[in-house]
């Protein structure tokens, strides 16, 4: 069966002349999307790379101060959503559209698990004193240099994931719930790469700031 | 359906690498640490793309944007990490605060 038999397609808009030309053209702008979003993160890693060789004791209190089991099990949620939802498009291509569906919401549920983890890890952070700029009491108790920029970059990192992980999960709700009324004409291929984008992310926060 | 099991497989895998990773940072292994979670990361993140994206069946197309991506990536860390191991001193000493005389 090929990748696409089993979708109903939509017509195609005015600037396609066929359905493979109109979703060629999406799956390069997706492919441009994602190398962008890999560019902006790695910005990211790349100023956490370079202000921990800086400051490496700073960082080191940080990452130790960070609850790693949360971090980890956070780490398998994403990776068993991704395993999901890749299933959802075999099940999609195959035309057995409930269990897509199924999967589909399956996979979105463990991104609203995530985020609930994730907020958790937050309110510890703020009942700590811990706030995004060297903002609160426990930058009084710890004022090691560094520290600060340590925090900042780990709000900044694992907020703007976390939009995503949002954004992610919104998705997958609305088009899992088309995809188990059989009312989706278009493949499930987009949302999913999206979500394993999210996944590689978390893949390389998760070493930086709990691992390291 | 085979894509069924290797996507399972793929699953399974990832998971282990994620334990592994997790059991190894307890090993204090210095900076040899973050060295194998990076290794591990990179691996997972091959599986991901290989066997989840299934990157190899898309078209030069798409795969072009995403070597793009890639070398971008690739020239941003280089610079990050040139400018790290080569950069020296800052050229000023940070400001001195004195305080105000008395009037």
């Amino acid at each position: 069966m090929t990748r696409a038999a089993a979708t109903t397609h939509p017509p195609t808009h005015d600037q396609f002349t066929t359905l493979e030309q109109q979703a060629q053209a999406v799956k390069i702008a997706l492919g441009v999307f994602l190398a962008s979003e890999a560019l902006l993160f790695t910005s990211i890693f790349a100023l956490v790379t370079a202000y921990q060789s800086d400051w490496p004791d700073a960082f080191r209190i940080g990452i130790a101060h960070n609850t790693k089991v949360l971090g980890s099990v956070n780490t398998l949620v994403l990776l068993v959503s991704s395993t999901l939802v890749a299933l959802a498009v075999e099940a999609q291509r195959a035309d057995r559209k409930r269990i897509a569906g199924a999967l589909t919401l399956s996979t979105a549920v463990l991104g609203v698990v995530f985020l609930v983890i994730k907020m958790t890890e937050y309110a510890e952070h703020f009942r700590e004193g811990i706030y995004p700029g060297g903002h609160g009491s426990f930058f009084l108790e710890h004022p090691q240099h560094g520290l600060p920029t340590f925090w900042t970059l780990y709000f900044l990192a694992t907020g703007l994931h976390a939009v995503h992980v949002t954004v992610g999960t919104g998705l997958l709700t609305y088009r899992g719930i088309r995809v188990f009324r059989g009312s989706l004409t278009h493949s499930l291929e987009a949302t999913a790469l999206y979500w394993h984008l999210v996944d590689v992310i978390w893949i390389f926060l998760w070493p930086i700031f709990y691992l390291a | 359906m085979t894509g069924v099991r290797t996507k399972l497989v793929s699953g399974t895998a990832l998971i282990a690498l994620a334990i592994a990773s997790f059991a190894f940072s307890y090993l204090h292994l210095g900076r040899g640490s973050i060295g194998i979670a990076f290794l591990i990361a990179g691996l997972k993140t091959l599986l991901v793309g290989v066997f989840f994206m299934e990157i190899g069946r898309e078209r030069a197309s798409f795969k072009l944007a995403l070597l793009a991506g890639v070398l971008l990536v690739a020239a941003l860390l280089g610079f990050v990490a040139s400018d790290v191991r080569l950069r020296g001193a800052p050229p000023l000493p940070p400001p001195v605060t004195q305080a105000a005389p008395a009037v």
